[in-house]
């Protein structure tokens, strides 16, 4: 099975950039994951909403990856949001309390109107 | 990478049935290759989305596992998958040839917000997620082979779908 790397677009809408996610978040996805949320924070946004409805495989390494990125938002006092997840990868940033410091969204609908001030 | 023998030439092995066997060698990316022949090889169980889901997840981060840090990568070492079952369980053993003293198994919960603060390596998820994903994990080993076993008990589970 060839491993699909990962492709991130980045995009400026009202109340956040977004980076839409498609592929594989694992190891070989460092470089890509990076450059993207450089062009985000280069927006100087508030929000930077992490869009994974087009991501199938998350592994250990992809939720390291996650959690630096996450680590980078909260340096700079940007909020990083998630929204698209399947239901499997929910329960694991559940598990992983990742949920605890990034609010989960369905969809991007709602995350950029729900996500809390 | 071996293909799993057909279902329908699964064997006895004392009460349980060997449903697939899989040499994985050991590169990146190969753990996904695992995960999806683990998948096929049980589909005959009809396990819940949700619980294959979990075990996907299991196989893929042992497997992985095994490979770095048992094998060191070295794609001609291959990773060993051993898929069975009993009336009541489901079996996934997967052996590596590390040496010295196998993955412990009571691995403290990672720290989220020690990592965060950066007193922490970002990674250190794998083991963590294995255990959360399935009802037991069990580790053993010799000096020459470490052996992941995966167990998700089949009583009880819901019926298949969603």
């Amino acid at each position: 099975m060839a491993t699909r790397h990962l492709d991130v677009e980045v995009r400026q809408e009202p109340g956040a950039v977004v980076l839409d996610l498609r592929g594989e978040i694992n190891g070989l996805a460092m470089e890509a994951l990076n450059e993207a949320y450089a062009k985000a924070e280069a927006k100087d946004p508030e929000v930077v909403l992490l869009n994974f409805a087009q991501v199938d495989y998350i592994n250990s390494t992809g939720i390291a990856l996650i959690v630096g990125l996450l680590g980078r938002a909260r340096a700079s006092n940007r909020r990083l949001l998630a929204c698209g997840l399947s239901e499997h990868y929910v329960e694991i940033f559940n598990i992983t309390r990742l949920s605890d410091f990034m609010n989960v969204f369905p969809d991007e609908d709602s995350a950029l109107t729900k996500a809390p001030a | 990478m071996t293909a799993p023998k057909p279902s329908g030439k699964t064997e006895q092995n004392g009460a349980r049935r060997i449903l697939a066997e899989l040499s994985v060698p050991s590169e990146p990316g190969n753990e996904r290759w695992a995960m999806e022949e683990v998948a096929e090889a049980v589909r005959e169980l009809g396990l819940p989305d949700a619980t294959l889901d979990r075990l996907k997840t299991a196989v893929a981060e042992a497997t992985m596992n095994s490979m770095e840090h048992g094998n060191q990568y070295r794609a001609d070492v291959p990773v060993l998958i051993e898929v069975s079952a009993s009336n009541a369980d489901l079996f996934v053993r997967i052996t590596d040839e590390g040496s010295g003293a196998p993955p412990a198994p009571d691995t403290e919960t990672p720290d989220i917000e020690a990592k965060l603060e950066g007193m922490q390596t970002p990674r250190g998820w794998g083991l963590f997620l294995i255990k959360n994903m399935v009802d037991e994990m069990n580790v053993s080993g010799d000096e020459n082979h470490h052996t992941i076993e995966l167990v998700v008990h089949l009583d009880g589970q819901p019926e298949g779908g969603k």
